[in-house]
């Protein structure tokens, strides 16, 4: 008895031990399982997945039966560990394409079971592929610019190559550290080019798959591949080049800038000054001066005919009279007026004035006296000017001046043999200037014509053989050309040209001597010669012949004298002189013809005589070498100075 | 003369290997257009799913599994073993025997018109015959013992309304899904099958 009420005590407190527990942890019947999915990998297995609910507080179990469709059979799983908890893996001989299967799972513990809501599938549809295989990527190069190459392999269980299953692929490729992945289609082939790479970059690269009609598998594992430093050759080059024009550019430009000066010399040159007919600049550079001189010469002179007197009448002498002879000169203050007119006009003139950086200080400084001979020919009273000084020096001198024969040819050849040196640069010839009387004569004939003047007037004076040995040249003349050097002087630019011509005057002179014996006539003498009456013809012109002086000049007066037959008589005077006028112009008495003519005869009749038969144009020198010639320069001036004339006739 | 012998050995050789490039051809034109229309009874199928509320397919699901479709009495492989048994001329014909029995009831499946079904099948058939042909050749013939004419649905040719019409109309969709997929399928490996290169897929 006591046995046994220890035994119920027992259970009792056993059962009131287990009672609290039994009472907290309700035994139930499992909860209710549900397959979550089913899938095939192959489409020739598939699995499924359950989950199970609560167990209930008891182990449960669970079973999976499913069923075929038109078919009652039930069938229950056979696999539940190769898919692992809670699967159930149906192999290939339980598996069919195209058919419903009816799966159930159910939980069983001991208090009770529970069914799963039912699934249908058909396999066809639930194929979920494994993940592609021996994914590889490298890096290629095409034409300078690299390339991802991908690779890979079906999953290994999927049958493509009988075509049971067709599998399409894709993959997805990203920068290191970027979250945006770029997805590419590869469709069924399996290999993949991904282009527009960054250089130096790391890219993942992913790749998966699925059926054509399937779920897509999961992505394979991450393949990491570095793009190799990329030097884009081709756009560095351009830059390169667009660098380096760039920096030509602007060398160019501050080149350009810094010689704006001298570009501007060079593409809009200062215009130069006019140029002497027949001059050959291109001769001089060269340095063949003779050349030079001999283009000068017009090959028609002396004109055989009077039709280029217009042509010779290309420039006048402009001679500047001298401030102190200026005062002391009669009258004309107009000379004076005309003197100083052309001188400072011949300051302006742009024609022949040019600038000391000129090519040729020669030319410039020659081109300046010609500048004034141009003054001449612009005005007529300039150019009177000329012989109106001489007038005047003569004058003052009582000089009378021998008439220049007309100068041969020869003798211009000879005066042209001179103009070499007229161009040619003259150390200090200054120094020597007052030393040479000749060559003050020569000056003077270069300061009545610098350059290519018709050789008349000046080759009257120049080219007289006897100039060296006569010293008895009027100083007129040599006043003159002294003045015209003061003058010039004047004018700082004209010195050195005066110089030069000076110079060359020294040149002509010498050659003049030399000439002398050539036959030229006689040379101008600045004698009073006397001109006495030959004859006297229907046109009441008196004909003069000079008077042949013993020195034997007259030689080539009574050639000159003989043509100076067209002088008018003026008048009668109280000594039974005769007053001869010039008919057309009135010229300066004291001018040509006496210089010309070495005559004894009146000189009036020199002065006169050449004149009136100036039917040429005043200004027109020719160089025949008569005095009409000069008288024609002096007739430009149209001034006969009545005093002159009587004071000449007093000689 | 044996110059002609050989220059005829070549022709028949020549002659015999073109029917095999042209089958080629003629496969892969088969296997396309068979995807074209699998394609187009997916696109049918998950419209008119998607417009049906989500209880309703829950049980239409159910009850398309409890039905069958009108073509499983032609009998066809249904997996992969069975279906690599089944030779080349068995595959063709179990082919066109499924593209015929839809000729006629896709007139009526909603949004067939549209998608020209019956006109693509027709071509699909042909194609399949010419292939069939093609691969006669030589080979012994293969009967047709099941009979063409199919018995259609028990309530096909009623005008049903309401459940009745939207219960026939997903159990057309995803009865010609099924069967598309399955004429894929066999096309697919009859293809592969004839192809020289072991990766015929690609």
């Amino acid at each position: 008895m006591m046995k046994e009420a220890v035994k119920e005590t027992i259970l009792l407190l056993l059962l009131l031990f287990f009672t609290p527990h039994a009472q907290g942890t309700r035994y139930s019947p499992p909860g209710k399982p549900e397959l979550t999915r089913c899938r095939s990998p192959e489409k020739e297995t598939f699995t499924c997945w359950w989950k199970p609910g609560s167990d209930g507080g008891l182990p449960t179990t669970h079973a999976l039966y499913y069923r075929k469709e038109n078919s009652e059979t039930v069938y229950e799983c056979r696999n539940y560990h190769t898919a692992g908890e809670n699967s159930c893996f149906f192999n290939k001989n339980d598996t069919s394409i195209w058919v419903n299967y009816n799966i159930t799972v159910v939980a069983t513990n001991a208090l009770g079971s529970n069914f799963s809501d039912p699934v249908d599938i058909d396999v066809a549809y639930i194929v979920k592929p494994n993940t592609p295989e021996k994914v590889t990527v490298t890096v290629m190069e095409d034409r300078g610019w690299p390339f991802l190459r991908v690779s890979w392999e079906p999953p290994h269980k999927a049958d493509t190559r009988s075509g049971w299953i067709t599998l399409i692929y894709e993959l997805r490729v990203k920068l290191e550290g970027e979250d945006d992945w770029e997805m590419h289609l590869a469709g069924q082939q399996k290999m993949f080019n991904v282009f527009s790479l960054r250089s130096g970059g790391t890219y993942h690269v992913q790749v998966r798959c699925r059926p054509d009609h399937g779920f897509w598998s999961e992505w394979s594992s991450t393949s990491y591949i570095k793009v190799p430093d990329y030097f884009n050759r081709e756009k560095s080059v351009w830059i390169l080049i667009a660098v380096f024009s760039a920096f030509i550019f602007l060398i160019l430009t501050w080149l350009l800038h810094m010689n704006s000066h001298s570009l501007k010399h060079c593409i809009l040159p200062p215009v130069p000054g006019p140029k002497i007919k027949g001059f050959d600049e291109q001769l001089l550079k060269k340095g063949k001066s003779e050349e030079v001189f001999s283009a000068l010469v017009v090959s028609d002179f002396p004109p055989t005919s009077s039709s280029n007197y217009e042509d010779l009448l290309v420039e006048y002498l402009e001679v500047y009279v001298p401030q102190e002879q200026e005062l002391m000169l009669e009258g004309s203050k107009d000379l004076l007026d005309s003197c100083f007119k052309s001188e400072g006009s011949t300051s302006d003139n742009d024609s022949g004035r040019v600038s000391c950086d000129s090519r040729t200080l020669l030319m410039d400084k020659c081109g300046e006296a010609k500048e004034e001979e141009r003054q001449t020919d612009q005005e007529d009273s300039r150019s009177e000017t000329e012989p109106q000084r001489r007038q005047k020096d003569w004058d003052e001198d009582a000089l009378t001046y021998a008439c220049e024969d007309m100068v041969s040819p020869d003798k211009s050849s000879g005066r042209v043999k001179t103009w070499p040196s007229v161009f040619s640069p003259l150390p200090q010839y200054s120094s020597s200037l007052p030393d040479q009387m000749s060559s003050f004569k020569m000056a003077k004939q270069h300061c009545h014509s610098d350059s290519l003047l018709p050789p008349g007037s000046t080759s009257f004076y120049l080219t007289q053989p006897g100039y060296s040995t006569k010293e008895a040249l009027g100083p007129s003349y040599w006043e003159f050309c002294l003045s015209n050097k003061q003058t010039h002087s004047l004018l700082p630019q004209t010195q050195p040209c005066q110089q030069l011509q000076a110079h060359s005057d020294v040149n002509i002179s010498s050659i003049g001597c030399k000439q002398a014996p050539v036959g030229l006539p006689s040379p101008a003498v600045r004698r009073t010669d006397y001109v006495e009456v030959q004859r006297v013809n229907e046109e009441d012109m008196v004909l003069l012949q000079p008077v042949v002086s013993d020195r034997g000049r007259g030689e080539g007066c009574p050639q000159m004298c003989q043509q100076e037959d067209y002088s008018k008589v003026k008048g009668v005077d109280s000594d039974n002189m005769l007053l001869l006028q010039r008919e057309v112009m009135k010229e300066e008495v004291d001018r040509c013809p006496c210089e010309d003519q070495e005559t004894n005869g009146a000189t009036e009749s020199c002065y006169t005589s050449p004149v009136s038969t100036i039917t040429l144009k005043p200004a027109a020198l020719i160089h025949t070498g008569t005095l009409i010639r000069d008288e024609m320069a002096l007739a430009a001036s149209g001034y006969v100075d009545n005093a002159t004339m009587f004071t000449l006739a007093t000689h | 003369m044996d110059r002609v012998v050989l220059l005829l050995s070549v022709l028949s050789l020549g002659v015999s290997s073109q029917p095999i490039t042209d089958s080629q051809h003629q496969f892969s034109t088969a296997v396309s257009r068979v995807q074209t229309l699998h394609l187009l009874a997916q696109s049918l199928f998950s419209n008119f799913e998607s417009k049906l509320p989500t209880e309703d397919q829950r049980q239409l699901n159910k009850i398309f599994l409890q039905d069958f479709c009108n073509s499983d009495y032609i009998i066809s492989p249904i997996d992969k073993h069975e279906t690599q048994r089944s030779s080349v001329l068995k595959l063709l014909s179990i082919s066109c025997q499924l593209v015929e029995s839809w000729e006629f009831p896709s007139r009526f499946l909603p949004g067939g018109s549209a998608l020209r079904i019956s006109p693509r099948l027709s071509e699909l058939k042909t194609g399949i015959q010419v292939l069939k042909t093609a691969s006669q050749d030589g080979a012994e013939m293969f009967s047709d013992s099941l009979p063409l004419q199919l018995a259609p649905y028990g309530n096909f040719y009623q005008s049903l309304g309401g459940d009745e019409l939207l219960r026939r109309n997903y159990e057309l969709l995803a009865c010609f899904k099924k069967d598309m997929h399955k004429v894929e399928t066999y096309l697919t490996v009859a293809k592969c099958r004839l192809s020289p290169e072991a990766n015929c897929t690609l």
